[in-house]
């Protein structure tokens, strides 16, 4: 597939080695509009929105943000802490604006399920519809992310 | 019908970026916009060819803002204030500049191209920064995830900066890294030796920089670097002095507390470091020393999770809680602070409570 210059620049800047070490697409060999996509569909068929996950991504996030060392516990069910890095990043998008350099690490204590996330995948999901690719770091899987967040059974 | 409607996409999307590029070579090859005027702060002026960026144009010049995109309008650090010249204001800036800056004329000068005589003005202390060539001396582990770098100053071979600044540190490309990257630390080392600098580094987990100083940096090797950056330094008082940090933080505190004693100071200085574990605590020997040296200066470490292990019997929590011990005159207090974003609101809020005048609390987040 031909790239425009823009999609060229977002696409080299989610490979290993431009923004991050890792990158944002794992062993993912699908191209981003196709992760984009089929997480989409996923998403129609689990009934929920990139949106309402970011924002409720979002409510944790700025919860254990104000306890800034050690992890809070939140509607006694789930366990949330902030990690501060030094600095900032920029969207891979070339969405102008800079994020919190952080990772967030998520525990549902009824379901058990963990996740990990960081300022930045929240952006990514809300403005982008982007969970990354398989295999990355940070990859949100659309169907763990609604269950870690809003509870759907134990997995 | 689809393979045609894809045929279309491509096609068009295949002309769009012949024209961009057509259209960017021809601006190389045939505009000429001459020689323009950059006037600094009403004094100082550069005569340069027009059609660049305003950030490269100063930096040609020796005048560095502090940039770690490399000009690309994604970091918004290099901004300054454009009276007139410098057009109107892009879309790609706006997302870095809050409405009070936007009405005071400040501008990302990466984004400004150059193409009439332009009025500018910059932080006066933005003379100072240059660009430096330096050789790993030492390489030191604090932590299990902070290093101490000692950088020997090769060219120019000495620098002038205030206690409490940055630099910005660059990494050249690597194995994992394609490009170049510059990333912003803070100087630990006292500024009476010119011709060494220490910076405390905290392992950024996939951090380009910081993977190539933990894993990839050795002592001998050259290093280059611009600075000194940042506004963060010691106020001309004989108020008492309320130091807080957590984490890497202690760098700028701790150029600031050694200068002070290399200075003579004798001004109240209470030093509270927040720490998770024993293991996240450093230069503990150091500061007691400097207790011993100082019968001003007071180091109070406080541990929010000390374990078992720890066998920790100082001070356990968070550092909010302990002000009223140590706040002897709160409208005679400077704070100064160092840590997380979520550290510094924590404590701000903490300071204001126990009386201490917002204009005297002055940090440096890790934004």
């Amino acid at each position: 597939m031909k790239e425009t210059p823009s999609e060229l620049r977002i696409h080299n800047n989610m490979k290993a080695g431009y923004l991050t070490v890792e990158g944002f697409l794992g062993k993912d060999d699908r191209h981003f509009h196709d992760i984009i996509r089929e997480d989409h569909a996923v998403l129609q068929k689990i009934s929920i929105s990139a949106v309402q996950l970011a924002e409720r991504m979002e409510y944790f996030t700025g919860k254990a943000f104000e306890i800034y060392d050690g992890a809070i516990i939140i509607d006694e069910k789930f366990r949330v802490e902030y990690k501060s890095y030094r600095g900032k990043i920029i969207c891979p998008f070339a969405h102008p604006g800079v994020f919190r350099k952080g990772e967030i690490f998520f525990k549902n204590l009824e379901n058990g399920i963990e996740l990990c996330w960081t300022p930045l995948n929240i952006h990514m999901i809300a403005e982008h519809g982007f969970f990354e690719g398989k295999g990355s770091k940070h990859r949100l899987d659309p169907v763990i992310l609604k269950q870690a967040l809003f509870g759907n059974g134990d997995l | 019908m689809i393979i045609s409607v894809i045929n279309t996409v491509l096609i068009v999307a295949a002309i769009s970026g012949l024209l961009a590029l057509l259209l960017v070579i021809a601006d190389l090859l045939f505009a000429n916009y001459g020689e323009m005027k950059i006037t600094i702060n009403g004094k100082k002026e550069l005569v340069v060819k027009g059609g660049s960026s305003l950030l490269g144009l100063l930096n040609d010049n020796k005048i560095y803002l502090a940039s770690a995109c490399g000009g690309r309008g994604s970091c918004g650090f290099c901004k300054c204030k454009v009276n007139s010249g410098g057009g109107p204001l892009l879309p790609t800036e706006k997302p870095f500049l809050t409405p009070q800056e936007i009405e005071d004329n400040i501008r990302l000068s990466c984004q400004i191209k150059v193409k009439e005589d332009i009025f500018i003005e910059i932080p006066e202390n933005i003379f100072n920064v240059q660009k430096y060539k330096a050789v790993v001396t030492e390489i030191k582990d604090l932590t299990y995830d902070i290093k101490e770098l000692t950088l020997k100053l090769q060219e120019p071979a000495s620098i002038n900066f205030k206690a409490g600044q940055y630099v910005q540190l660059e990494s050249p490309p690597y194995e994992k890294s394609r490009q170049s990257a510059s990333r912003a630390y803070s100087i630990s080392s006292s500024p009476d030796n010119q011709h060494f600098i220490q910076l405390i580094i905290r392992l950024v987990p996939a951090g380009i920089c910081t993977t190539y100083i933990f894993d990839y940096l050795k002592s001998g090797d050259e290093i280059n670097f611009t600075g000194p950056f940042g506004d963060f330094s010691i106020r001309d008082s004989q108020a008492d002095m309320l130091f807080i940090a957590g984490g890497s933080g202690k760098a700028p505190i701790k150029s600031m507390v050694e200068y002070l004693y290399q200075h003579g100071s004798k001004r109240r200085m209470i030093y509270m470091f927040g720490a998770r574990t024993r293991k996240d605590l450093y230069y503990t020997e150091l500061f007691q020393d400097l207790e011993k040296k100082m019968v001003n200066f007071t180091y109070v470490p406080i541990l929010s999770q000390p374990t078992e292990e720890c066998e920790w019997k100082g001070k356990c929590g968070y550092v909010t809680p302990f002000f009223p011990e140590y706040i002897r005159d709160p409208q005679n207090t400077e704070a100064y602070l160092c840590g997380s974003p979520g550290m510094i609101a924590a404590v701000i809020k903490g300071l204001k409570s126990n009386g201490i005048n917002e204009a005297n609390i002055f940090y440096d987040s890790f934004a």
